[in-house]
């Protein structure tokens, strides 16, 4: 598709949502191409949408795929761009539909714990007004200052503190969702907008969750809401050798500390690369080969009982308490990891500017030794090949609060501005085979980005089995024509026989 | 409040850290500048600057910990709490 002005397309929806709000400059196109996954800078021109709409309210988006439909217009939805498989990267062009607009606060139901607001709006624009209710939203991405809640439906996003709150899929309680035909229906728990546990007909909820895009878009969430904590201590202690941190991790996970929500080990790849720029650790002793950090929240009398108890553990097990200083700056900066700037080394050690990128995988702890080894294999293969990459080590974030499974990330860093098609190719070859290790040791190939981008995507078929055929003909029954961000997670396929 | 352009563009003396960090100003850290020369080359801060940078990173931390709760227990505490 190409619009140009005086397209009928163009006019059409600027009727439908006032001309100030269908962009069709080459600025308000190309920043939003790209999210912050690896990118192949040097193709940029092939992600562009051909125009851009920022609708206010589920009427108008309706109105939007509606048109879309009719005419087979490619439509991405964006928004914040903070995704880490490309979910809003187009691939065919068409429209993007900016929510960013949507983001009013319709209620705050105090008695009933909920809150219903546009999709647009951010998890920390929203805090802000329900800490005058002593409340708190606690979906806490790495992206916390800038990424919103209908992106995190859309990607069903993983939170730093879901071992004691759940992450989005519990967070959410329902939301109204505008199908790729334009009908406009309100999944959740039942057909209740504040029911959290509903056994009637299909749970729609999850299946209208981390869909990137290809199912709809949500344009108003009901969200479960939780008192502000009084408290939060986040202790984080430094181990002589991984696999000494790596039972910790585990021990202090499986402590079953009710105001425990989260754990996180780091390795030693990770502790190196801290090493080189991080103000907390560049100064620690060469004994240091691994960090083990954890959170609590909750009444000040339950944090300091929980934090006493994993104090004691930790220390049974040979852990050194880094201090209160690092152990407070270090936890306030997880919730905001993409304001860090960053930058890499070449072999020879010279900085250059690279930008971040974690791939992940869901892996049961039994395995997250041997992962750890497979996945730096990887990392030092891509360092070999080219000064383009960089390994920045890795982490395992605790999934739940019984320390089953783990949020597993190696840490790349890519110079954007030398990638080519061959850094490209060795990129996507690396991807495949992360995704690949984390199928072979019984993982999921993400916990929290997703699995749609070039080379991951090509296992998701192995591992869903038939229910990547279920998920195939989802498609086709629900987006007839391919609107909705076609390209993505391979699913083109369910249309291969109409075509 | 005062203003010299020469004391403000003359940072404290260089002391070594690592191989690959060194520190002007206390508990501020900085790339050691031969790494700094082919692809990135540092810019040349006033003190006063490199300070507020370092101190609006700890407000932000600061205003972080008071968004998530009311109160950041202190693990020193709690430690000693566990010798007595």
């Amino acid at each position: 598709m190409t619009v140009l002005l005086g397209d009928p397309v163009l006019e059409e929806l600027r009727q439908i949502l006032g001309t100030d709000h269908v962009l069709t400059g080459k600025a308000d196109r190309l920043n939003r191409a790209r999210v912050p996954a690896p990118f192949p800078v040097h193709r940029w021109a092939e992600r562009m949408p051909d125009l851009v709409v920022l609708p206010a309210s589920t009427e108008e988006v309706a109105e939007v795929l509606r048109l879309a439909n009719s005419l087979r217009i490619p439509v991405v939805p964006r928004d914040g761009g903070t995704g880490l498989t490309d979910g809003a990267v187009p691939l065919r062009g068409g429209i993007v539909v900016d929510v960013k607009r949507i983001n009013q606060i319709k209620e705050i139901d105090l008695d009933n714990r909920t809150c219903t607001a546009g999709t647009g709006i951010n998890a920390l624009k929203l805090n802000e007004v329900l800490a005058r209710h002593g409340l708190i939203y606690p979906d806490d991405p790495a992206s916390y200052p800038c990424s919103l809640v209908g992106g995190r439906i859309g990607t069903s996003g993983w939170s730093l503190i879901g071992s004691r709150y759940g992450h989005t899929r519990d967070l959410v309680l329902s939301f109204d969702h505008v199908l790729p035909t334009g009908r406009v229906i309100h999944v959740g728990d039942g057909i209740g907008r504040k029911i959290t546990k509903s056994s009637s007909g299909y749970q729609l909820k999850h299946l209208f969750m981390g869909h990137q895009g290809t199912l709809g878009i949500a344009t108003e969430a009901t969200l479960k809401l939780f008192p502000k904590p009084e408290a939060e201590f986040s202790p984080f202690w430094a181990f002589e050798d991984y696999d000494t941190a790596y039972r910790a991790v585990g021990a202090l996970a499986r402590a079953g500390v009710a105001t425990f929500a989260g754990a996180v080990l780091f390795d030693e790849w990770k502790v190196d690369y801290l090493r080189r720029d991080d103000e907390a650790y560049i100064p620690q002793p060469s004994s240091v080969k691994a960090l083990v950090c954890a959170a609590l929240y909750g009444y000040e009398d339950e944090v300091r009982a929980g934090g006493r108890r994993l104090l004691r553990i930790a220390r049974s097990l040979g852990a050194r308490y880094l201090g209160d200083e690092i152990s407070e700056g270090d936890w306030a900066a997880r919730h905001d990891r993409y304001a860090t700037p960053l930058h890499g080394r070449t072999r020879s050690g010279q900085v250059v500017p690279m930008s971040w990128h974690c791939e992940d995988a869901s892996i049961n702890y039994t395995n997250l030794p041997a992962v750890r080894l497979a996945w730096h294999e990887i990392a030092d293969r891509l360092r070999r090949e080219s000064d383009v990459f960089d390994d920045w080590g890795m982490f395992a974030y605790t999934n739940g609060a019984t320390g089953a499974d783990y949020l597993t990330e190696i840490d790349i860093g890519i110079w954007e501005q030398r990638l080519d098609d061959a850094a490209w190719a060795a990129w996507v070859r690396a991807k495949r085979d992360l995704a690949a290790v984390a199928l072979a040791h019984g993982g999921s190939i993400s916990a929290c980005h997703g699995s749609c981008r070039e080379g991951e995507v090509d296992l998701v078929p192995a591992e869903l089995g038939g229910g990547y055929d279920v998920m195939l003909d989802i498609k086709r029954a629900i987006d007839p024509n391919n609107i909705m961000n076609p390209g993505k997670y391979l699913l083109d396929q369910a249309y291969a026989e109409k075509s | 409040m005062k203003y010299r352009y020469q004391e403000e563009m003359s940072p404290p003396p260089v002391q070594r850290v690592t191989d690959v960090a060194i520190t002007r100003f206390e508990h501020v850290f900085e790339v050691e500048p031969g790494l700094m020369t082919e692809h990135v080359t540092q810019q040349t801060f006033p003190n006063w600057d490199t300070l507020r940078l370092v101190r609006s990173r700890a407000d932000h931390l600061a205003w972080m910990h008071r968004h998530f709760a009311d109160k950041v227990i202190s693990g020193e505490e709690l430690l000693d709490d566990l010798d007595e």
